[in-house]
């Protein structure tokens, strides 16, 4: 029958299609997204179901919401069509027969409408910057297509009603019956209520068809793509193996050069995107006048592998090398996503190709990775020199054989060379002696981390570091770190573990956020100033700590929101190794330090090394009247100051 | 009696290594080279050799150029007798006891050389130049045959003043950011007639070309004056610096190793107090 | 062509040298190590010309076991093989290290063609071990190049940094050349040649130290130079300051 005949060139279609596609995915690297079942399990029902993070955004999220439920209740439809094509009289049995289903198809078919018709009007005469780049052709098309299915639905039904074809009760579907007075019971809707049905069948079919060929595909695979989304350690980045016995050399991966390198995630990321443009609106990069789009990145990766070209090489071919190297891995698109694409993966994969394999990356980066493999830390200055901050402060620098501090305080580059930030360090240590805490440094044996040359993509000299600062840490038998670092904080915390490192790891903030609470540091005078306190994309956003240090902001002065706050920070530009590069277009922590100024608070409080230099440089540079200052800072400050 | 090779590639250098040779004895013979086919390096050194075999000094002295170095080095090949390079004192004795310098000047080393006659290089201006004292220069031919002979000359066009000539040198380091940063560091060179520098790092990250490094394997300077902005003072770099008669240094960190070796110090970012001065510099002219 | 590269292990020293208690030597407990800049380019410079001209090349150093590190580094830019004359940390005096190189070359199966010395080590400095090994080996040398060009009838086209200028060499194949830094800009290795570095081979041999014609007795720092810096000021308020000071210095 031409059902039949329909039924199976769409199936076909779709079919053949969808089998490309896997194999896309099946033959691409292979990558770790397992256990953790009940996160994944929640992560469904609230992103996929619950639709959390498109209701980031409100409206927006609210017209999808509408058009996603409502396909979901209208799942039974299409069958209920179909019944309904090869036999006039029949439907779904019991469903179809259904008051309160009815009544639900009709509501859903106006939200869905309504969902539809709001869509046109933000992206026709809104049309908001996030859509720059993306396939606005392909998207209206799709929005005609949904809107022509739900129309033909109550046309049906309408038709059907007037026909007293209906096996529900017509007063449990208002829309639908007050449709059907458009219509006689006579030949012409008889025809009518066959040409009603056909269309939205046909319509169906054909979408089915055109669906794996378009965004549209997202409606499949972005279910998927959210089960295998990162559960915990947000922070951590997958490492590679360079010494595994069963890999011949040739075939290592060194990340992402060509298509055939990117793992089975990176490729569902890729066919997840609805091309959406939330991440490019978070971007800072983009915000600031550079070309990195998030979306244009997996899109410019989508189509590389639709291409399944051995030779060509993702950066420049599919995406500009320029794009990569603006990203300051600060998350805040993957935050954004509502189909849980990894983005920093993909970007630091491609980095990875371009700084082990090609050795290509920025000029004035070459120092920095040289710096840190040879002097161990990215300043190029003497590890001998590196405690030279504690040596008038007595405090304990761990030797081997010493027994090992309750609390092992990290300290981290950029606290121990930069001026700055080495206000910070003074200020913790300070406050710990003060408290009687338990603590030590390891002094000239702590080496940089490795988070610099991991985050600009050389795999390889972070690897290296891990190891011999885990070793460092096991062998002095150390179990409880505090730092100071976001940076520092994430990869010690979330990334060491896999080089055999596991230890308690808390911020600063964190501990000290405790002591105040605990009473063992007195902050005594509280001078009710506005402060105004700047997340850290690694401590907040990859990492959650949020509230500690508003507490510590909250005993000293009168905190001030910003509105990119928490999770929803603005970096500051330091991170994706930015500290060393340069930067093209406007400055990022320019545009933060203007928000700050806006505040009308007079001191920015921090949490991290980068931020403090990056947002005093930006203060310097734009002119603002802020003072930037770390928390451990302002809390010694208040300390001292109340005698 | 002391041998000293009459480099003349540098005056002053010359005049230091002759108050050099006289610090170990008074019968000082100078040595120079004359070869009309021009300069080369194993020729000069077989006519000083066998000056040295007919006449059995003592001591050789040479000036710590690149040119005494070379020679003498080829001399000590030649004679396979050991040579001590870029000294700064020396005492006659057997064996020969000195002090020479090594990492550019950043570490001095005290050694005892096992040879007759001593071959020593002067590290330049480790003695101050005896002026009044004269020594007639006894010139000898080199041999028309030499296995490297200097066979033409390009001429460097420097636009604006010579790093390693300028009375007074600006240089940025890493604090400087980025090539463009540089421009406030021109400015302030502009208008003081200065020559502008770098450290290593801002080689590296490929800002400025090496012919702009001061350092140990880059320029060696030696202005009046010489203004460090956002270098915090590796001894790579001071070994550069360290002919310079005056330095000030400016720099945000004031726990900067530079100010241990500096005469005058400002604190604080480059960016802001480099254009500062260049303002200053402009209403004091008058401008 | 077959170009050897010869290179010395030296430490990063930072902002300040430390000495060991001994004072016979630099305190390098938490130093860094590389191979000596000018040598780096001459490495890079050895890289270049086999990947123009095809040929092999081979990097050699005398130093500590520890020196392997060095060499492995050296062969990840693309040197074919390594040499290591092993030592056991202690120091050799120029006409030693020399004579150790030159024994070393004598016993290649195959003599090169071209041997690439830094100017001079970062550390001790000596300016000789190279203009020794030539003459040694009956060689031509040039010092201080910062431009090699290979020429079509296999000469070598050399400039030397002179003041004012370069100063141009011919000379015929074999010879030895020291070449500065800044001769080129040393590649950034990649971890493909990382990897493979560390499978390439390398011959060690231990050659024994002769008593130094040159001997180190100890080593002591400059004396300070009792600078106590006059301070002008802080940011921007310091540049009236400091335009006083080039005025004294009749600089203004």
């Amino acid at each position: 029958m031409a059902l039949a005949a329909a039924l199976a060139v769409s199936g076909t279609l779709f079919f053949t299609r969808v089998r490309l596609l896997a194999g896309f995915v099946q033959r691409a690297a292979p990558t770790r997204r397992s256990g953790d079942v009940p996160r994944r399990a929640r992560n469904e029902a609230e992103i996929v179901l619950g639709q959390r993070k498109l209701l980031q955004r409100l409206g927006p999220g609210l017209l999808h919401a509408f058009i996603f439920w409502g396909f979901l209740v209208l799942v039974p439809t299409i069958l209920i069509a179909m019944i309904g094509i090869v036999d006039k009289n029949d439907t779904l049995p019991w469903l179809g027969h259904q008051g309160w289903y009815a009544l639900l198809v009709d509501i859903f078919c106006v939200l869905v409408l309504a969902g539809v018709i709001g869509a046109l009007w933000i992206r026709k005469v809104q049309r908001p910057k996030r859509f720059e780049g993306s396939h606005l052709g392909e998207a209206d098309l799709i929005l005609a297509l949904i809107a022509t299915i739900v129309i033909s639905l109550l046309l049906w039904h309408a038709t059907r009603i007037a026909l007293h074809l209906n096996e529900w009760p017509a007063s449990w579907s208002p829309v639908s019956n007050a449709l059907s007075h458009l219509f006689a019971d006579n030949q012409t809707t008889k025809v009518l209520e066959r040409v009603f049905v056909w269309i939205h069948v046909l319509t169906i079919l054909g979408f089915l068809a055109y669906l794996p060929r378009s965004k549209h595909l997202h409606i499949f695979v972005a279910a998927v793509n959210v089960w295998f989304g990162r559960t915990r350690a947000r922070g951590r980045l997958e490492p590679l193996k360079f010494d595994d016995p069963d890999i011949p050399e040739d075939e290592i991966r060194f990340g992402a050069g060509t298509s055939k390198d990117l793992t089975w995630k990176q490729v569902l990321d890729t066919f997840s995107c609805t091309e959406c443009g939330r991440c490019q609106d978070a971007c800072p990069a983009f915000a600031t006048g550079k070309i990195l789009s998030p979306k244009l990145v997996i899109m410019g990766l989508r189509d590389a592998v639709f291409a399944q070209d051995a030779e060509a090489q993702l950066v420049p071919d599919a995406v500009p090398a320029d794009s990569i190297w603006d990203c300051v891995t600060c998350g805040a698109c993957i935050q954004a996503c509502p189909v849980s694409i990894e983005h920093v993966d993909h970007i630091v994969d491609l980095r990875r190709h371009l700084v082990m394999v090609e050795s290509s990356f920025p000029a004035e980066a070459e120092p920095m990775l040289r710096d840190v493999e040879r002097a161990s830390n990215p300043w190029g200055k003497a590890q001998s020199e590196r405690a030279d901050w504690a040596t008038e402060l007595g405090i304990r620098i761990l030797e081997p054989g010493d027994p090992a501090p309750e609390y092992l305080y990290w300290v981290g580059c950029a606290s121990s060379f930069d001026e700055r930030a080495r206000k910070t360090a003074e200020a913790t240590a300070k406050l710990l002696q003060n408290a009687n805490v338990d603590f030590a440094i390891l002094g000239p044996r702590e080496s940089c981390t490795g988070d610099p040359a991991r985050r600009i993509g050389n795999e390889y000299v972070f690897q290296t570091f891990a190891e011999q600062n885990v070793e460092t840490l096991n062998e002095a038998g150390v179990t409880k770190i505090v730092t100071g670092c976001p940076h520092c904080f994430n990869t010690i915390g979330n990334e060491y573990p896999d080089f055999g490192g596991s230890y308690e790891v808390i911020h600063h903030s964190e501990l000290l956020s405790e002591l105040v609470r605990d009473g063992r540091i007195k902050a005594t005078n509280n001078t009710q100033l506005p402060i105004t306190y700047h997340d850290s994309c690694y401590l907040a956003r990859h990492n959650d700590v949020v509230e500690a240090p508003r507490e510590i902001v909250s005993a000293i002065g009168k905190p001030v929101e910003m509105d990119r706050s928490r999770k929803s920070t603005f970096c500051c530009g330091a991170g994706g190794a930015h500290m060393w590069m340069e930067e093209r277009g406007a400055a990022i922590n320019e545009e933060r330090v203007r928000e700050a100024a806006a505040t009308g608070a007079g001191t920015l409080a921090v949490a991290c090394p980068f931020c403090t230099v990056m947002l005093d440089d930006g203060v310097q540079s734009a002119g603002a009247d802020l003072r930037v200052v770390d928390v451990a800072t302002l809390l010694a400050e208040a300390i001292d100051d109340g005698g | 009696m002391i041998l000293v090779f009459a480099d003349r590639s540098d005056d002053e250098l010359y005049a230091q290594a002759l108050a050099f040779a006289r610090t170990l004895g008074d019968d000082l013979n100078a040595v120079g080279v004359d070869d009309p086919a021009g300069y080369s390096p194993d020729g000069w050194a077989t006519a000083l050799a066998q000056v040295t075999r007919e006449r059995a000094p003592t001591v050789v002295v040479g000036p710590g150029t690149d040119r005494g170095n070379e020679v003498l080095a080829h001399v000590a090949a030649m004679l396979d007798l050991p040579m001590a390079a870029n000294c700064v004192q020396a005492a006659a004795g057997d064996p020969l006891t000195l002090t020479r310098v090594r990492w550019g000047g950043s570490l001095l080393e005290e050694a005892r050389l096992h040879g007759t006659p001593a071959l020593l290089t002067v590290a330049p201006h480790a003695v101050a130049a005896d002026v009044a004292a004269d020594t007639e220069i006894e010139l000898v031919t080199a041999p028309t045959t030499a296995s490297a002979r200097l066979s033409g000359h390009t001429a460097t066009v420097t636009a604006g003043v010579s790093l390693a000539d300028a009375d007074v040198v600006v240089s940025g380091g890493r604090g400087v950011g980025s090539a463009e940063g540089f421009a406030v560091i021109e400015e302030l060179a502009a208008l003081l007639g200065a020559a502008v520098g770098c450290s290593r790092a801002v080689t590296s990250a490929g800002w400025r070309p090496h012919s702009d490094q001061v350092g140990q394997t880059g320029t060696k300077i030696s202005p009046s004056l010489y203004i460090a902005c956002g270098i915090s003072g590796a001894t790579q770099h001071m070994a550069g610096c360290k002919g310079a008669k005056k330095l000030m240094a400016i720099n945000p960190d004031n726990e900067a190793s530079i100010f241990a070796s500096a005469d005058y110090a400002v604190f604080g970012d480059l960016h802001e107090v480099v254009p500062a001065i260049s303002a200053e510099i402009r209403k004091a002219r008058g401008g | 062509m077959n170009v050897l590269v010869c290179v010395k292990r030296v430490p990063l020293t930072g902002g300040k040298i430390v000495l060991t208690d001994d004072e016979r030597a630099i305190s390098t407990r938490h130093l860094g190590f590389t191979v000596s800049p000018h040598e780096e380019c001459g490495v890079e410079e050895a890289v270049r010309m086999i990947e123009q001209h095809g040929g092999s090349s081979a990097v050699l150093t005398l130093g500590p076991p520890e020196a392997e590190e060095q060499l492995r580094d050296m062969m990840a830019l693309g040197i074919d093989r390594a040499v290591h004359l092993v030592t056991d940390g202690e120091e050799w005096d120029p006409q030693a290290t020399a004579q150790a190189i030159v024994d070393a070359i004598r016993s290649e199966p195959e003599p090169p063609d071209l041997i690439l010395f830094g100017n001079e080590s970062a550390d001790a400095g000596n300016y000789q071990v190279a203009i020794r090994v030539a003459h040694k080996l009956g060689l031509p040398t040039v010092t201080g190049v910062k431009g090699i060009e290979i020429q079509g009838d296999g000469q070598l086209r050399l400039e030397q940094e002179v003041a004012g200028g370069r100063d141009v060499y011919v000379v015929p194949t074999p010879a030895v050349v020291t070449v500065k830094e800044g001769l080129n800009l040393p590649r950034y290795p990649s971890v493909p040649g990382r990897l493979r570095a560390k499978r390439k081979p390398l011959e060690a041999s231990t050659p024994e130290r002769p008593q130094p014609k040159l001997e180190m007795v100890k080593l002591t720092l400059p004396p300070g130079s009792g600078k106590q810096a006059q301070v002008l000021g802080k940011g921007a308020d310091a540049a009236p300051a400091v335009v006083t000071v080039l005025d004294e210095l009749g600089l203004l």
